[in-house]
């Protein structure tokens, strides 16, 4: 039997955790299903900037977030959605695993997926001196030498975590400048020479076997390439991911975002988005804007619900009526 | 049957929190062992798993990187 909702949200970071709490007050029978808990928040270490919170680990803000939609009902499931499918109804089938559920909506807020460099030894020594999160694996380097390449807010944040246990952080940027929230630059600066800043520049080659021993920049840099250093973290971003979204027929960008209106409707009746799938906001994404979009989308999908009724109801009552169960 | 189970740590590391809550949900013991304050725990970390991501996850001896939910869930014999 499919277990059916009135909306299906996929993604379980802070836009789709938002969604679901606005969906559990308007009384509807929501499932948030996402295939790891917490989205880029969990992983973003302290979080300063969320009105009304004080310094809180972005996990925790999370776990916050669930709790608060797990008392209004919300279900969550972790796993992988594989295919998203409409029947004639206007029923949305949500595969995952191998169970199919059934919903009048979807809000799309799966986010985005982290950019790799894509030059060799990157995968190979992942774990060996590569890595993708300072926030987890950054403290492991107390003492050591190591270099961040990005040169967003993430990575400035990265590195002032990391100046905590490194003692050398090589910043490397494509761009002439690093791109920070002027809080999150005032500290890096206020570190000194620890934090060295190489603009203009990216990483060429990764050199190892069993581990990292060196990385090649693109360019010279101080009368070298060689930048010796026993960590590598990669901070350059994230793309999105709506391979799910278009079998539907979902509109998306020029930069592959889903594309919506300013109610966070898709241009296919009963499909919504939120978070770091859409570019609404352009590069300004955080945890206020995406649980702001996971609010709108919310709502946009219980006025939907209201005009276009029950489409997935049918099922619903036959399974009911042929299992002898009382909704 | 009672498993020895080490987990190497980070303060910062949202994974090893996830496998310490999902560890504490079912009433399974453990040591977590955060690496940043112990060097020794931090070399035999790396030795013994050919790596330096976290967290790491001794049971019985057995080595598993990273929170890996079904893993554990084989590996304890937990049902769910």
């Amino acid at each position: 039997m499919d277990e059916v909702y009135d909306s299906i949200i996929i993604g379980m970071g802070a836009a789709g955790l938002a969604a679901s709490l606005y969906s559990g007050r308007y009384k509807m029978r929501v499932l948030v299903v996402g295939k790891e808990f917490g989205g880029e928040t969990a992983w973003a270490g302290t979080i300063h900037n969320y009105p009304g919170v004080k310094d809180i680990n972005g996990y925790d803000l999370m776990k916050i977030m669930k709790e608060q939609a797990s008392e209004l009902g919300v279900s969550f499931k972790e796993g992988e959605v594989t295919s998203v499918g409409r029947d004639e109804s206007g029923c949305f089938k949500v595969t995952v695993g191998e169970t199919e559920y059934a919903s009048a909506t979807i809000i799309f807020a799966h986010g985005t997926q982290r950019r790799r460099l894509g030059i060799p030894n990157e995968k190979e020594l992942t774990g060996k001196g590569v890595h993708f999160c300072v926030t987890c694996d950054g403290p492991i380097y107390g003492g050591k030498v190591i270099a961040i390449v990005g040169g967003g807010d993430a990575s400035v944040k990265g590195a002032n975590l990391a100046a905590e246990y490194a003692s050398k952080i090589y910043l490397v940027t494509i761009n002439k400048e690093v791109s920070a929230e002027p809080i999150n630059r005032e500290e890096m600066e206020r570190r000194g020479e620890k934090i060295e800043i190489i603009t203009e520049n990216t990483v060429a080659e990764i050199v190892g076997t069993s581990k990292l021993e060196k990385i090649i920049l693109k360019d010279e840099y101080k009368g070298t390439r060689d930048l010796l250093v026993e960590g590598l973290f990669v901070e350059i971003g994230a793309s999105p991911d709506a391979a799910l979204a278009t079998p539907l027929g979902v509109a998306l960008d020029e930069k592959n975002y889903i594309s919506v209106d300013n109610m966070m409707r898709t241009n296919v009746p009963g499909i919504f988005a939120a978070g770091d799938i859409v570019n609404h906001f352009g590069s300004f994404k955080q945890d206020i804007t995406a649980a702001a979009m996971g609010a709108v989308a919310a709502t946009s999908a219980y006025e939907y619900k209201k005009i276009n009724g029950d489409v997935c109801g049918l099922h619903y009552v036959t399974s009911a009526a042929v299992t002898g169960v009382t909704s | 049957m009672e498993h020895k189970i080490k987990i190497y740590t980070t303060p910062t590391c949202t994974y090893c929190r996830m496998t310490k809550e999902f560890l504490d949900g079912h009433s399974i013991p453990y040591d977590a062992i955060d690496v940043t304050k112990d060097a020794t725990a931090r070399n035999e970390m790396i030795e013994r798993s050919g790596q330096m991501g976290v967290p790491v996850i001794d049971i019985d001896g057995e080595l598993t990187v990273g929170f890996n939910k079904e893993r554990l869930i084989e590996k304890l014999g937990i049902t769910e």
